[in-house]
């Protein structure tokens, strides 16, 4: 029990952590909260299938048009949903602007794919019961994603520039940053990264049009607890909040599993507001 | 201020009145020669349009079989469709539509119970004849809806036939009922569960699962734990299905599945790892769609399938949907070519009288009193991977 406990558990962890990250990439250049995050998590998984599975092209240009396309996604969100509000940022309207294009995102999918899961392909053909490649693909991609960031903001120029955004993108701007074009860069990157989430899971959660809002949801829990903007919170986050997940649906069920996960969630908001891994938003006075 | 009558007033007077009677005498003629015009609420497109494609194929070649014969007493039959798209709000308006400016002699559907549940009380209140296959238990009340008729069976009788199946042919004592997390996946989850404890079995195990739910694992070995000796699914996501006869395999587990027609989805052959996957899995069929350890359909059925040959496709959809269609506009059509008439009055008069009308899809019969027309005991269990051209052999344990 404990064995699939930790393989399912920070599979899905992990695909949550992704998510998470997806999540923070895009806010960290717009301080928007883009709700499309999970949706790109769905598109992974079903643009995966189709170029895998439907088209049977191979896995080696399959995962990089999948990863493309969801780029395109990411970018079409930010000139679509995010730009126009950007102006009125106070007043939440992102909320409501990204919302509504994750909706359409999901409709479109369910009236052009299907409304019922398809299968996902084998990717490797490794592994067997436990170490199945569904339980450790997610693990490695979170893992190569984080070295990858890591190595993006630390070792590059575009990456240093993401980060001086990130911070202030008025200094940025003020600095001769081409502010807008990194930030359409991160909403490709965020793109990019959600669509690996569900590539690396679509053996887990199949190609499902529903995959969507749930993403949406468990992918928030991990960056309000590790954080907002912080990704080593949201991987620590995400893997926490998988293990949990799966430890309370063998303990309790399904059902009450969900209901665990949230109480769990409110009390830690509770206890550190900030998130975990977060440090209290300073204000200049 | 007084009025007279002119001669020039009484002539025009005269003339209208006359006029009047030559339309009023023209009207029971034109009545006999207008179309049989039968309201088909369909959700032809968006989620869950599957079952409507289907049963489009049956109400289109049943029309066309009758008009083709010369109509019903020179009257042809006209399909007034409308796609609600499986939105309830959608069908409401189709509805009120049909009742009120198509006007409609009969309406067939909509075809699921949520938009069922939301036009049923319309069509009662414009005592429009109507013919569903919705399940829900509520939506049949001769008192409440004296106009609407049930052509398939009801929650009740999937119910009986799965728990009979269960206790009588699986013998299990034990069962673990599993249902998923939406609306109809909790009711029938309870309802079932409450009736195998009515009728002595034990229900060991019981749980709404999330469709989306990854990993299956916890909740088959808490059955499995239990004891149970059979697994009854409740729910119509092919998913869930899929990962829980695949995380059977994975345990190594033999317990039979036991439940929702969905069992039986084409879809979970694409989910599932390996095709033995999908084995001792029975899922709720019509004796009229089965067929035997022959490979044959009931005699009323091989007839059907010879006549739509190469006219209705029947490999991507289930034979039930085009049966029950063809049956629903034969039973409208019957009851003009019965009682002379299309009012609405005759029509739900001449259904309450009838008894084991003989269909493709099967005999039903109706009172007054009893508008579930569908005979329970030709809801049987059908063997889920043995799907062809939209039928199934029938589970083992039936003669």
């Amino acid at each position: 029990m404990l064995a699939s406990i930790l393989a399912s558990g920070l599979a899905v962890g992990a695909i949550y952590a992704l998510i998470g990250i997806t999540y923070n990439t895009m806010f960290a250049t717009s301080r928007v909260m883009s709700f499309t995050a999970g949706q790109l998590g769905m598109l992974g998984g079903v643009l995966g299938s189709l170029f895998a599975l439907r088209l049977g092209l191979p896995i080696l240009l399959a995962l990089p048009l999948t990863l493309a396309a969801c780029a395109l996604v990411g970018v079409v969100t930010e000139y679509v949903a995010v730009r126009p509000v950007l102006k009125s940022l106070d007043q939440h309207l992102y909320v409501l602007s990204t919302l509504a294009l994750a909706l359409m995102i999901q409709q479109v999918t369910a009236l052009t794919w299907s409304t019922e899961p398809q299968p996902f392909p084998r990717l490797l053909g490794i592994g067997e019961g436990i170490w199945d490649e569904k339980y450790w693909l997610p693990v490695l991609a979170c893992a190569a994603t984080i070295i990858g960031l890591e190595y993006l903001y630390r070792r590059t120029l575009v990456g240093r520039a993401f980060l001086a955004v990130a911070e202030d993108n008025f200094a940025a701007r003020a600095l001769g940053l081409p502010e807008r074009n990194l930030r359409i860069a991160s909403y490709a990157l965020a793109g990019a990264i959600g669509a690996l989430a569900g590539f690396a899971g679509g053996q887990l959660l199949l190609a499902f049009f529903a995959n969507g809002p749930l993403l949406n949801f468990y992918g928030f829990v991990p960056v309000a607890l590790g954080g907002l903007g912080n990704n080593r919170g949201a991987v620590i986050g995400g893997l926490l909040l998988g293990l949990f997940q799966q430890a309370a649906n063998f303990l309790v069920g399904g059902i009450f599993s969900s209901v665990a996960v949230f109480a769990l969630f409110i009390i830690v908001l509770l206890a550190v507001p900030q998130g975990m891994f977060g440090a209290p938003a300073a204000r200049r006075v | 201020m007084s009025r007279m009558i002119t001669r020039r007033g009484f002539a025009l007077g005269g003339t209208g009145l006359a006029a009047a009677s030559g339309l009023g005498l023209a009207a029971p003629a034109l009545a006999q020669s207008e179309p049989i015009r039968i309201g088909w609420l369909a959700a032809l497109t968006g989620p869950s349009s599957a079952p409507a494609i289907g049963f489009n194929r049956g109400v289109v070649w049943a029309a066309e079989a009758i008009n083709g014969a010369g109509g019903i007493g020179g009257r042809k039959v006209e399909i007034v469709t409308r796609d609600t798209q499986g939105d309830p709000t959608k069908a409401v308006n189709a509805t009120q539509e049909m009742i009120s400016q198509l006007k409609v002699h009969a309406i067939w559907g909509p075809t699921n119970s949520g938009e069922s549940l939301a036009t049923t009380a319309i069509m009662a209140r414009g005592k429009m004849p109507n013919i569903h296959p919705c399940v829900v238990n509520s939506l049949i009340d001769p008192k409440k809806y004296p106009n609407a008729f049930r052509i398939a069976p009801s929650n009740t009788q999937w119910d009986d036939a799965v728990r009979n199946y269960a206790t009588k042919v699986a013998k299990a004592k034990k069962v673990a009922v599993i249902g998923d997390t939406t609306g109809y996946g909790v009711t029938a989850a309870n309802d079932s569960a409450a009736g195998f404890q009515k009728d002595g079995a034990e229900v060991v195990y019981k749980a709404n699962i999330d469709a989306t739910q990854p990993d299956m694992t916890p909740d088959m070995l808490r059955a499995r734990n239990a004891g149970a000796e059979a697994i009854i699914i409740w729910s119509v996501s092919t998913g869930m299905i899929a990962r829980l006869l695949n995380t059977r395999a994975k345990m190594g587990w033999d317990v039979p599945f036991i439940g929702h027609p969905s069992l039986s989805s084409g879809e979970i052959g694409q989910l599932i790892d390996k095709p033995e996957n999908w084995k001792k899995v029975y899922a709720i069929g019509y004796r009229s769609c089965s067929y035997g350890a022959d490979g044959k359909l009931p005699p009323r059925s091989e007839e059907l399938v010879q006549k739509l040959q190469g006219k209705v496709a029947l490999q991507d959809t289930l034979f039930w949907w085009i049966a029950c269609a063809i049956d629903a506009v034969n039973l409208v059509a019957d009851a003009v070519k019965a009682t002379g008439s299309t009012s609405n009055e005759a029509i739900i008069k001449h259904w309450n009288g009838l008894q084991a009308w003989p269909g493709y899809y099967g005999d039903y019969s109706y009172t007054a009193e009893q508008h579930n027309g569908y005979p329970g005991q030709d809801v049987v269990m059908s063997d889920a991977s043995s799907g062809r051209n939209g039928t199934f052999a029938l589970a083992p344990g039936y003669g």
